[in-house]
């Protein structure tokens, strides 16, 4: 009698497909069986490194608890969920899958574009039905996160002005008590730290040098229709206050007033020159108090010697980069899991919560939150400090980095050492920059 | 029986065609096209036609090349004299065989980010050791001058695969092919030039193409010590057809992606002929 036998690899083969199959099929329930609505997220794991994702997975389990036996956030484990080059893509290739999360996070250029996908669901229903709540946020903080035709994409998570730190000591030895209020003081005053050995201003290829672009454009006249509308056109050379700006900005590397290593694209560079009492000046928002002041790598009292200022403007008004970029996104498409998506959004935009996520990310609220509140909270005082000076500032508009175009970080990482380095002239440059920020396979 | 070996090559041939065919003919087929993610539209050899004219992929093929000859001309060599020499024996011939794998085993982006360091205008070792020589310091990854040649300085002295393969090969050839040499008068050099080195023409050629291939893709290392700048002078194909993606240029980027295959291709051709790899 003869059989014809399968070998034993082929059965388990057989069975590990079979087992996995079921496995996926099951995968996909959403609804709890005691009738509990589960929504997922992918910007709420835990993190011993991101501060934001960590206060995002503590804040969810709040809302678990609050909302025990109703809602319930089921929190996936994704390698993109902090800011990245990759976050957007990988969205995008959800999007296509038609399976999104139905609660994450993004910036506004990524928000924008994504919104192409016709995936993101808009909040100006829920918003204008729920006036209360609309009402609660600051003014300006959905101006980043709202499409061409009024559609809001995202609720805010923070409104933060973005300043330039400075060594209080090193400046006094060149003869300032404070950050210069202008260009040009500043400049003379960098010239001076420069004489004494120190680094004027640190700086990083990426993050902080369009932070002091930014800066340098925002306060010259007209540069805040550049910085709001014209960065995402292809003009960039015909802009009077983009052409200044960036000529003055490669002439302070030129001049020997920026550390050396200041074109790799790594904030670290900066920090490390700011942080070991090197460099005298360092543009970056209220999370670099935590994320390095108070680390490792500072050394001893640097945290007592640093002010935290607005920027120096050219003549009339200072300047102030306020970032309200990263929102809230949701890609639920049923009422009953955009139910679950708005109990969470308005659990964390309340202001027992916004106050919560300030004292542990140093991030400011999008929401107005009762000044006695604040004050009772346990902010941090150099970034609670330029919140209330913000509220003076003759000039506010947003970052480059974050309410460009997507692609304007690694266009400029390109470009910029080979125009400080005179391999392209200004006009090249700023071309080539509108150009590939604004490159799309569209 | 027959029944019996077709099952069992049915796993390995599922895997083949899931991981490695069917992705291809999409990579093939979709490089025809223009996908942004949101919409496809066949263009036909477009985004061929557009790789001549495009000066930054032009400057990445170059790049790609450069680095592959890198590999090739300069990394084989050395790894084939260094393999030679320690076959030999020498004094503390195991205390350099040792030193000199240890870059092979380290991940590439932990050897980039350690040759970040190196590099670094400020505070780099690099700088810091030639300041006593008199040369003054540059910004070696972000000066177009030196940019190209710093990137291919992390790798062109990673010997250690290349060497425990030519001492493996060295290993296996009898000792006799040695003895007959010297009692026919040979010196140790014309031993090592007329025995050894054409004994070893399959492992050389085994070890450039495997340079080859891991050179063609180069990715890891310009994507953390440069990105591709400054001015794209230190962008490959790989890194290339990856801003393409990242830009949502996913027809162009496939298109790339198809060069660089074929490119390997040829290139796998060309080195197997070359080296006779597989004759004996």
């Amino acid at each position: 009698m003869t059989h014809s036998k399968f070998p034993t690899g082929v059965v388990i083969a057989a069975v590990a497909a079979g087992a996995l199959t079921l496995a996926a099929c099951s995968g996909g329930g959403q609804e709890a069986a005691n009738d509990e609505l589960v929504i997922t997220c992918a910007t709420c794991q835990e993190s011993p490194t991101d501060p934001f994702l960590q206060y995002n997975f503590e804040a969810a389990q709040r809302f678990n608890e609050e909302f025990d036996g109703t809602y319930r956030i089921e929190t996936l484990s994704n390698a993109n969920a902090g800011s990245g080059d990759e976050r957007l893509q990988y969205y995008q290739r959800l999007a296509l899958a038609d399976d999104l999360p139905d609660l994450f996070q993004l910036n506004s250029a990524e928000i924008s574009a994504l919104s192409e996908t016709g995936s993101l669901h808009d909040f100006t229903g829920e918003l204008a039905s729920d006036t209360a709540w609309a009402d609660t946020f600051q003014p300006g903080t959905f101006d980043a996160l709202t499409g061409i035709g009024g559609e809001v994409w995202a609720i805010p998570q923070q409104r933060d002005p973005i300043g330039i730190y400075y060594n209080k000591d090193l400046w006094s030895k060149a003869g300032y008590d404070e950050l210069p209020a202008t260009w040009n003081e500043f400049e003379e005053g960098a010239r001076a730290l420069a004489e004494t050995g120190a680094i004027p201003l640190a700086l990083d290829g990426d993050w902080a040098t369009m932070l002091m672009w930014t800066n340098l454009i925002g306060t010259a006249p007209g540069g805040q229709e550049f910085l709001n509308e014209g960065i995402a056109g292809k003009d960039f050379v015909d802009d009077e206050a983009a052409y200044e700006a960036t000529e003055r900005l490669r002439d302070w590397h030129v001049e020997g007033l920026v550390n050396s290593d200041a074109f790799s694209g790594e904030f670290q560079n900066a920090a490390a020159a700011y942080l070991s009492g090197s460099a005298a000046t360092v543009p970056n928002g209220p999370w670099f108090v935590k994320t390095n002041l108070q680390g490792d790598a500072a050394i001893d009292g640097i945290y007592e010697s640093t002010g935290y200022s607005v920027s120096p403007g050219w003549d009339d008004g200072q300047g102030l980069i306020v970032v309200s970029g990263a929102g809230w996104v949701s890609g639920a498409e049923d009422e009953t899991k955009l139910e679950a998506v708005l109990a969470f959004l308005k659990f964390v935009s309340s202001e027992e919560e916004v106050i919560i996520q300030a004292e542990q990310t140093g991030a400011n609220p999008a929401v107005i939150v009762d000044q006695t509140a604040l004050e009772a909270a346990d902010l941090e005082p150099l970034s609670s400090a330029l919140v209330s000076a913000s509220n003076d500032v003759a000039l506010t508009y947003p970052h480059v980095r974050v309410h460009g175009p997507a692609g304007f970080g690694n266009a400029w990482k390109n470009l910029w050492p080979a125009y400080v380095k005179g391999d392209i002239d200004t006009e090249t440059f700023l071309t080539r920059l509108a150009d590939d920020a604004n490159a799309s396979g569209d | 029986m027959r029944f019996s070996a077709f099952v069992s090559i049915v796993p390995a041939a599922v895997l083949f065609g899931t991981f490695f065919a069917i992705p291809l003919v999409v990579l093939i087929a979709t490089s025809f096209t223009s996908w942004s993610g949101r919409s496809l539209e066949i263009v036909g050899v477009e985004n061929y036609q557009r790789m001549i004219t495009d000066p930054v992929f032009m400057k990445a093929l170059g790049n790609t090349l450069f680095y592959l000859a890198i590999g090739v001309f300069v990394q084989v060599p050395l790894g084939v004299g260094v393999g030679m020499v320690l076959a030999l024996k020498p004094r503390g011939w195991k205390a350099f065989r040792t030193l000199l794998f240890i870059p092979f085993v380290i991940s590439g982006a932990a050897y980039a980010l350690i040759f970040s360091m190196f590099y670094n205008s400020r505070s780099g070792l690099l700088n810091s050791l030639l300041a006593p020589l008199g040369i003054s310091g540059r910004d070696w990854l972000f000066d177009s001058e030196t940019a190209r040649w710093a990137v291919a300085g992390t790798f062109a002295f990673i010997l250690g695969f290349v060497m425990i393969v030519i001492m493996a090969e060295i290993a296996s050839i009898p000792r006799e092919l040695y003895e007959a040499a010297r009692v026919d008068g040979a010196s140790e050099l014309q031993q090592q030039l007329l025995i050894t080195l054409p004994l070893l023409r399959n492992a050389i050629g085994t070890c450039v193409l495997i340079r080859v291939l891991a050179d063609i893709g180069m990715f890891d290392l310009v994507f953390i010590l440069t990105s591709g700048g400054p001015d794209d002078s230190t962008v490959s194909l790989a890194l290339y057809a990856y801003r393409a993606y990242l830009q949502g240029d996913w027809g162009y980027a496939n298109a790339i992606g198809t060069v660089i295959i074929g490119l390997g291709a040829i290139l796998i051709v060309l080195v197997r002929r070359l080296f006779r790899i597989g004759d004996r």
